[in-house]
Formats: structure tokens, sequence, C-alpha cells
């Protein structure tokens, strides 16, 4: 046995499909995470980050009437909020890549794509935990620091320096 | 002069909660997760039928004289619901149905009759591959079935 323990962990799974949020759930505990939460929209989302404080949120991007990105920016702005770090992974559906720029700029820390698999999410988690970027504030964006390079990913090109 | 803006640390709360060892391997952790949801997988296929009568139900409020754009709205709801299901539980080709069809709807105000045909035809697919039981993926029919209905939406540009 050489893998992460998550026994300790509360994580909210936010999503209006029944059952995806299942499947999330059930994913997760299949993971060894014990404290498992759900809502289906926004609004009670916010309530239960209120209430519980998880340790991660997985939320969906569209559930009408509200979405993803008020749940983020109220988790990330509004004074009720308990932790304004909150490590939270958006899914998105698989065409709208285009929309991840408006996600990142809501102070979104990871996403995942629908479908989701099994080995996608458990990914996703890990590199949430890991993830040691720090936040930043400047004008109305706060929010993990959007220019921050992946781990082990350096510039390649011609140092100027060099020239 | 540009904001130069404020960095902060957060807190090492994760960190300090998830031990680095003990825990199962990544391939273990898989292996049961995917494992807990096969019953879920099971459950799904009754889902996915009560909610593809749903969506058929206000296809057939949908017609040339109803209030448009709220009912498309409502569809567009439900499939993209069915998009992000379908592969998730096994179904990828409901997935690529439901794409289409999203695609379709996003950016219509109304539906004339012909365009309520392909709708119609996209809902009628869908209902097909859970009779058919068409689980798994199955990367030629899913591409054929991409590019047919990619030429059916496009002989309907938006109006």
């Amino acid at each position: 046995m050489s893998g992460y323990g998550f026994a300790s962990l509360k994580v909210l799974v936010v999503d209006d499909s029944r059952p995806i949020r299942s499947l999330i759930k059930t994913f997760l505990s299949g993971f060894g995470v014990r404290e498992l939460f759900e809502a289906p929209d926004a609004d009670e989302a916010f309530k239960i980050v209120c209430d519980i404080d998880p340790d991660i949120v997985i939320t969906d991007w569209r559930m009408p009437p509200t979405d993803g990105i008020d749940l983020v920016e109220r988790i990330r702005n509004d004074e009720d909020t308990p932790n304004p770090y909150l490590p939270i992974i958006m899914l998105t559906g698989f065409t709208e890549l285009h929309r991840v720029k408006q996600a990142r700029d809501a102070g979104v820390t990871a996403f995942l794509a629908k479908p989701i698999s099994a080995a996608a999410l458990y990914k996703r988690f890990c590199t949430v935990i890991d993830d040691q970027r720090p936040f930043v504030r400047v004008g109305d964006f706060f929010g993990p620091d959007r220019r921050a390079r992946r781990k082990g990913e350096s510039f390649t090109g011609r140092e100027r320096r060099h020239s | 002069m540009a904001d130069q803006g404020k960095i902060v640390q957060p807190p090492k709360r994760l960190k300090d909660k998830v031990r680095r060892t003990g825990g199962p391997t990544p391939e273990s952790a898989i292996l049961r997760a995917l494992n807990a949801a096969e019953d879920l997988m099971d459950t799904y296929q009754g889902w996915a039928v009560d909610d593809l009568a749903k969506l058929w139900q206000t296809f057939q409020g949908t017609g040339p004289s109803a209030p448009a754009k709220e009912r498309i709205t409502k569809m567009f709801d439900m499939t993209h619901d069915i998009r992000g299901e379908g592969g998730s539980f096994g179904f990828p080709l409901v997935s690529v149905i439901a794409d289409s069809l999203c695609k379709f709807l996003e950016p219509r105000q109304k539906l004339g009759t012909a365009e309520l045909e392909v709708v119609k035809v996209h809902i009628l697919a869908m209902r097909a591959v859970f009779r058919q039981d068409l689980k798994g993926s199955q990367p030629t029919l899913e591409r054929e079935m991409q590019q047919l209905l990619a030429l059916l939406r496009d002989r309907m540009p938006v109006r």
C-alpha cells in the first residue's frame, strides 16, 4: 500500500443531475473518502459550504437557475464563506472547453471533463491535493494564480540573456 | 499604473489532512471505485429512460405555436444532462447524440416543422441506443453517428 489516504476529507459534490452526483460520490467512496455531501444547485451548495466547511468542492457548471460560476464566486468572495481558498473542481461538458478561461477567471482550481471516469477523477483529485499555487487578489479577481506553471513544466525556449 | 495585486499563500489544510502513504495504490483505489459503481451503472439505464420520456414529453409540447425559447431552453438543459451522463455511465453513443442535439438547440429561438423533425430524430436515436443496449466504446459507430447528425444539422441553418 503506497497511495494517498483520503479518509479524513470532507467533500461536497454539486450537480443538478442525480445520476452524476451518485456516480461521483460512489467513486470517491471507493477512493476512501468517508464524509460526502451533495447539493443539486449553487444556493443549497453554498449553505452546505457554510455549515460543514468542506475540504474540496466538485461542482457542475450548468445548474439552472444558478450555475457553478456563481458558486465559485461566492466561495471566493462572500463574507460568509468559511474558507475562500477552498479547492474547487469544475465539471465541464466535453464541448465546452472554450469556457475554461471564464471558469479560471472566476477562481476555479481545476477542471474535470464530462464524461467522467474513475481514473480521471482520481487524477484530478490528487492534482488538487498537491496544488501549491498561491492565491492572487488583483482587481475583481481572487483565486489560484492563473500564471502558475504545472509541476515539472519549464521554459524550453531560448533565454533572453543568451542573445 | 497597472494593479500589481496581492499574493497570498493559502493555509496547507489539505496537505495536513491527507496521508501521503499507507492508503491504497492508485490502481486499487480506482478498481475499488469501479466495483462500487457497478450497481449504479445498472440503475442508470432506468433513470435515463425516465429522463428521455420527460424530454419526449417536453418535445411534444413544442409545436410551432408554443412559447418557443422557453421550451427550447428546457429541452437543452435536459439534453445537456443526458450528454454528461451517457458516457459517464458507459453509453458514449448517447453522449454523441445528445451533444449534437445540444449544438442544434442552443442557438435557436424557435423551431419550425423541419427543425422539430431533427429534434425528434435525435430523441428517437437516443431511445434506440438504450433499447439496443449499445454499451461501451464503439469508435466507428460513434464517428459515423457524429458525421450523420452533423449533416442533418447543417441542412437546418439558424434563421
